[in-house]
């Protein structure tokens, strides 16, 4: 990389876990390849080592401030495996349904306030309005705190039987910590028909502001946010997707299934690729070796989140998100959807099925049973946990001694599985923009774009508060030094310097 | 967590962060040496989560007290900066999953939800927040009994008019 010029892309004074954008010139000035770096989580398993492992579903939810549902019930699910204990099946059933529970909260809060200024304020629209404000003035106050009301019922539910809302405490190895009360249960009931209602009622308002507006879908279709990628998400034992539990399943770009595995196999499968210039890893699948940053049959590239999750699944278990899914893949062209930007529609089907999958756990008579608990006493060794987050497949892996104690510790969450693809949106993106070594500053928006659908996790600090600062460019010479620098201002202006 | 969506605490001071996140444990730490310290003067929130996570965390009191660490990379670590949140503009943009308090308050508001009418910021400056397990950087702990004093202070003297009523 010594030959070429370099560009970086920083949202330099966001607190804590900036994600950075490096683009590299050739000596024509045009781009040679660009990533997007997360910031990776360092010390994680020397800080494992030595702890009681049943520690780990409090400990892990401690590292992101965003999804520590996930984390805590992928640990819960490696602690399972670990000592090799199954749970009654209410145990397995509060789990899920608390799980269910947090899809849809997240998905929600997601897509109006997280995507919303992409997709319901529109990528075209002034960069000032592209925030939360402007998605409020888009839909209505009123949809705003139907938002915030649905939330607030969401997360009461989840206090109700996890424990707290944000950060669960009722995973144990073989169970949960307390059954669920007939009227706890009720409460699920009642809720999980509001949900379905609330989902439908999103997925009207995507279909009318979004599908509605020709130019939306023409960006969707859009080469520059298109790519053959394989796709990996868990499935039940019909194929259809699955949040808490099931085999993993990849499919490959041309549709056909390539591989499906057990959770604890995914070192078969998945590796690691490392570049000299960054500590980041970015991981392809293992039987394709790793070929470079490229898309296609023969690449290792592939996509987790939920664009992925209804590629991989043959349908949905209920039957109005399964029409939502047939509705999805028709308009877009048929499985797999290789547009990236589809995500933001893939998550509100995916909520639609959360919301109709937890009215049926609530009315399972089993649900409320006293027995949560199966004692495990077999020799604990190695446990493998795998739950699909709201942002893609999050594995756990622990070994320990025989006393419980963490020898080894693994995590891969989902931006380390789409890192490989976040880097080539980025590049397409980057390379539509920059000629002859002429930056433009609509690169910011653009660059932009491209890895917001994918949400990724930059960092799992847990910080909140903004910088004045929230993007940099950075072009430098083949020595290093500055040549030009392109940045955009809280206030959305932008200067060049 | 304790809030509620009606303005029922003058003042909340609020501690975010990571406890076994190094020096992102701070927020979290001197919320708790608040609340050892002025136990019925203020109500002390410490909070993990991020994004719009925090929405209950910010409604419900009249001043809120944001107790975080700041990574700008142009001071030392350990520097306590203290501003009123009307000083940060909503960055437009930016990853969605790193919505700020801004955002949250901005939010907050045009949902016409209990927000505070004051929200003061005192950040302290950090040299590392993703090392699972790291050690606290010793000028981020010395800062901790400084930052106490100074939420004591603001408590005698608050600068909202409800706040010094407390």
């Amino acid at each position: 990389m010594v030959s070429t010029r370099r560009v970086t892309i920083d949202p330099i004074t966001r607190l804590e876990g900036h994600g950075k954008i490096e683009i590299f010139l050739d000596d024509q000035g045009n781009v040679d390849r660009a990533f997007f770096q997360v910031p990776e989580l360092r010390g994680f398993e020397k800080f494992a080592q030595g702890r009681p492992a049943e520690d780990m579903p409090q400990i892990t939810s401690r590292i992101c401030g965003v999804c520590p549902t996930a984390h805590h019930m992928a640990s819960t699910k490696a602690l399972d495996a670990l000592y090799q204990v199954t749970p009654p099946p209410a145990a397995r059933k509060i789990r899920e349904l608390v799980y269910a529970t947090f899809l849809v909260e997240d998905h929600a809060l997601h897509f109006y306030f997280l995507g919303g200024p992409d997709f319901i304020v529109g990528p075209q629209a002034p960069a000032a309005e592209r925030n939360v404000l402007g998605v409020i003035a888009k839909v209505g106050v009123e949809t705003g705190q139907k938002v915030i009301a649905m939330r607030r019922k969401l997360r009461e539910l989840m206090a109700l039987a996890a424990g707290k809302a944000a950060h669960p405490v009722f995973g144990l190895p073989g169970g949960v910590a307390k059954p669920l009360s007939g009227e706890d249960a009720a409460r699920f009931r009642e809720v999980a028909d509001e949900a379905i209602e609330f989902a439908c009622f999103t997925l009207n308002l995507f279909e009318k502001i979004v599908l509605g507006n020709s130019s939306y879908v023409e960006l969707i279709l859009s080469d520059a946010f298109t790519h053959r990628t394989y796709y990996m998400g868990l499935v039940d034992e019909k194929n259809q997707l699955t949040f808490y539990d099931g085999r993993m399943r990849i499919l490959a770009p041309d549709g056909h299934e390539w591989a499906t595995f057990r959770p604890e196999k995914y070192l078969d499968h998945i590796a690691e690729h490392t570049e000299p210039w960054t500590y980041m890893k970015f991981c392809y699948l293992k039987g394709l070796t790793w070929k470079g940053f490229c898309e296609g049959q023969e690449s290792g590239v592939y996509c987790v989140a939920p664009l992925a999750r209804l590629n991989v699944a043959d349908g949905m278990a209920t039957p109005l998100a399964h029409e939502a899914y047939l509705k999805f893949h028709g308009t877009l062209g048929g499985r797999p959807v290789h547009h990236t930007l589809a995500n933001h529609w893939a998550r509100v089907v995916e909520m639609l099925y959360a919301a109709e999958r937890m009215k049926e756990l609530a009315h399972d008579p089993e649900l409320t049973s006293p027995v949560v608990r199966t004692l495990p006493t077999a020799v604990p060794r190695e446990g493998v946990g795998v739950v699909e987050a709201p942002r893609g497949t999050l594995f756990h892996h622990y070994h320990t001694d025989e006393r419980g104690v963490i020898t080894a510790a693994n995590l891969i969450v989902a931006t380390q599985n789409n890192a490989a693809r976040i880097a080539l949106s980025v590049e397409k993106a980057a390379k539509k923009l920059i000629t002859g070594g002429n930056v433009p500053e609509g690169l910011l928006n653009m660059v932009e774009m491209a890895f917001r659908a994918y949400d990724p996790c930059l960092g799992c600090a847990t910080h909140s508060l903004p910088g004045s600062m929230p993007l940099l460019v950075r072009v430098r010479n083949p020595r290093g030094s500055p040549l030009t620098t392109l940045r955009r201002d809280a206030d959305g202006s932008i200067h060049r310097e | 967590m304790g809030a509620s969506t009606e303005s029922n605490v003058e003042i909340r001071v609020l501690g975010l962060g990571s406890e076994i996140l190094a020096d992102d444990a701070f927020g979290i730490l001197a919320a708790r040496e608040v609340k050892r310290l002025f136990p019925r003067q203020v109500e002390v929130v410490c909070s993990s989560s991020a994004g719009f996570g925090l929405l209950e965390d910010v409604l419900g009191a009249s001043h809120l007290m944001v107790v975080d660490t700041i990574v700008t990379g142009h001071a030392k670590p350990g520097t306590i900066y203290v501003f009123s949140v009307d000083r940060l503009q909503m960055p437009p943009g930016g990853s969605p999953h790193f919505v700020g308090l801004c955002e949250v308050l901005a939010l907050a508001r045009k949902l016409h939800l209990a927000t505070p009418e004051q929200t003061t910021v005192i950040a302290v400056e950090a040299s590392d927040c993703t090392t699972v397990g790291g050690p606290i950087h010793p000028d981020v702990r010395l800062a901790i009994p400084a930052v106490v004093e100074l939420i004591g202070r603001l408590l005698r003297h608050g600068p909202s008019r409800r706040a010094a009523r407390a």
